[in-house]
């Protein structure tokens, strides 16, 4: 427990500095952009309503927490714990009255007991429902996504264009989008494509047992040696066990939209999203366990049979359609509904409603009720059921048959005036947010949410001052 | 698929007919009528996107970008 919290103090301070310095940055990027802005804006004529009128930060921050006893890291058994504490940043500018730039950048502290048995061995004793402490016990995620876009004079065609990448223990991603906006019918029909391209790759982590005697690594699972243990049960332990050659994961997207206004209380959006995956899709860390091979154990935790093996291909499909409609000024209805599937043999329900209710002017409750379905993966089979002459095989839960409940409940703070200043930034909101979602077969996860959006208003030129007293 | 696609020109035809003014859209430029996520809803989406197989046409992740499903 006090390594656990130790563990914790230490990423909530990494992120209290990485924090400090992004905002610095974020600040002086703010601080530039919004100067030339004021200084184009000195050089208009024509009187074009902005698309956004001024920059606006949003901080929002989470904490995670799910437990479950399928863990895939364990081949289908053992503890499932995980706990996240997310920040991010987004700080959006309007360069002009067209164009607006978005920066976004994130940190996600976590700590599992899941991952850490990646090497379960320098815990008191190993057990497969027992957190070690391991380098993979915790660990931090960077993301920044920078995005563009532009809306034409007549603000019936936007273009977008973003840049993501993001970073974490054994996962580095690079990511490229863009998409178009066009609008009909005196902008009631809105018509969109957008398409992503990710390029991933696995600094694949292997269950410790699989490693060659003696190897180290920089995750200090420096010499481990398997000989130094005492194997009971099957002490002739001999793994199906080979590196992937490929750790590259490329996706590829391509999404449509097509939104409709109904009338003057009610419109709808209907989204096709077709995902292609190719590379390493299969997560190196996971064990398996086979029915016809016998088992061996140090101390009381389980060796791998093998590893996780899934298709190097995966293609899938979503269809989704959101609805809202403005019931009275007290209420409105907003639905959505998805149906999924894939070419690995898995289709999926999505189903969610949320009923914001105005209390005041200025607060609004938001219960929320989703319900998901899926059927498994043609590759998933439980604890100690595969078997070793199986091609694909995976024990991972999250590709099991399952449904899931998840309860939501949310209230925000609106000063559309923005009253409450910190510096130049203006109160505009606050939201909080609580879910609960538990599956049928007992995972269970709850996270609380809260965000909190600054409008820049900046009318006694601070940044201007400020940018001229420290001579820009 | 064919009934959603029958259902997707039916809506189109339909509102065809009526387009609402721009100086009719107060009700629906209430914020909570927006037709995508809310900023706060994407943690979410992407605890979802870890946790589920599907993913995808909710304006969350659709694959990529994450070692998760």
């Amino acid at each position: 427990m006090a390594e656990k919290l130790a563990v914790v103090v230490d990423v909530i301070n990494i992120i209290k500095v990485q924090m400090k310095k992004v905002f610095v940055v974020i600040l002086l990027l703010i601080s530039t952009l919004c100067f030339s802005q004021n200084k184009s804006n000195d050089s208009t004529k024509v009187y074009k309503k902005r698309v956004l009128e001024s920059s606006e930060i949003d901080f929002l921050t989470s904490y995670y927490l799910q437990d479950g006893k399928n863990a895939a890291v364990t081949g289908g058994i053992g503890t499932e714990e995980i706990d996240d504490f997310t920040s991010t940043l987004v700080v959006t500018v309007p360069l002009n009255a067209d164009d607006i730039l978005t920066v976004d950048f994130g940190i996600s502290a976590y700590s599992s007991a899941s991952s850490s048995n990646i090497n379960p061995f320098d815990a008191d004793y190993a057990n497969a429902f027992q957190a070690s402490s391991g380098a993979s016990a915790s660990d931090v995620w960077y993301n920044f996504v920078g995005s563009y876009s532009h809306s034409s004079d007549s603000r019936n065609t936007i273009w977008d264009a973003k840049l993501s990448v993001s970073i974490e223990f054994d996962y580095y991603s690079f990511g490229l989008g863009g998409g178009i906006t066009r609008l009909f019918n005196e902008k009631n029909t809105e018509l969109s494509v957008h398409g992503n391209v990710f390029i991933d790759f696995w600094d694949a982590k292997y269950p410790v047992e699989l490693k060659p005697a003696g190897s180290s690594d920089e995750d200090g699972d420096e010499h481990f040696n398997i000989n130094n243990y005492t194997i009971t049960g099957n002490t002739n332990y001999n793994p199906i066990f080979q590196e992937f050659d490929n750790k590259m994961r490329n996706s590829y997207s391509i999404g449509f939209g097509l939104s409709q206004i109904l009338s003057k209380n009610f419109q709808t959006l209907f989204a096709l999203d077709m995902v292609l995956q190719q590379g390493l899709l299969s997560t190196p860390y996971q064990r398996i366990y086979f029915s016809d091979i016998e088992d061996s154990f140090i101390e009381d935790f389980q060796l791998a049979d093998a590893i996780e093996q899934l298709p190097d291909l995966r293609f899938k499909l979503a269809l989704g359609n959101r609805m809202s409609l403005y019931m009275n000024e007290y209420i409105v209805l907003r639905s959505f509904y998805r149906y999924y599937f894939d070419d690995w043999g898995i289709t999926s329900h999505t189903a969610s409603i949320e009923v914001p209710v105005k209390i005041t002017d200025k607060f609004t409750l938001y219960p929320s009720y989703r319900y998901y379905s899926q059927t498994a993966a043609n590759y998933f089979a439980p604890y100690e059921t595969h078997i070793s002459t199986d091609r694909f095989y995976t024990s991972d839960y999250d590709l099991s048959k399952f449904y899931a409940n998840q309860y939501g409940f949310g209230l925000t703070y609106t000063d559309i005036f923005t009253n409450s200043h910190i510096w130049i930034f203006g109160l505009k909101s606050i939201d909080l947010k609580f879910n609960y979602y538990e599956r049928d077969s007992g995972f269970n996860a709850m996270f609380i949410v809260g965000g909190f959006k600054f409008v820049l208003d900046d009318r006694k030129k601070s940044i201007p001052k400020l940018l001229n007293r420290i001579g820009f | 698929m064919k009934k959603i696609i029958l259902l997707i020109t039916l809506i189109i035809s339909l509102s065809s007919c009526v387009a609402v003014k721009e100086y009719e859209k107060m009700n629906l430029s209430d914020p909570d009528m927006a037709l995508n996520l809310r900023k706060i809803d994407r943690f979410e989406a992407s605890f979802q996107a870890y946790r589920e197989a599907a993913s995808g046409a909710n304006g969350g992740k659709t694959g990529g970008g994450c070692g998760c499903n």
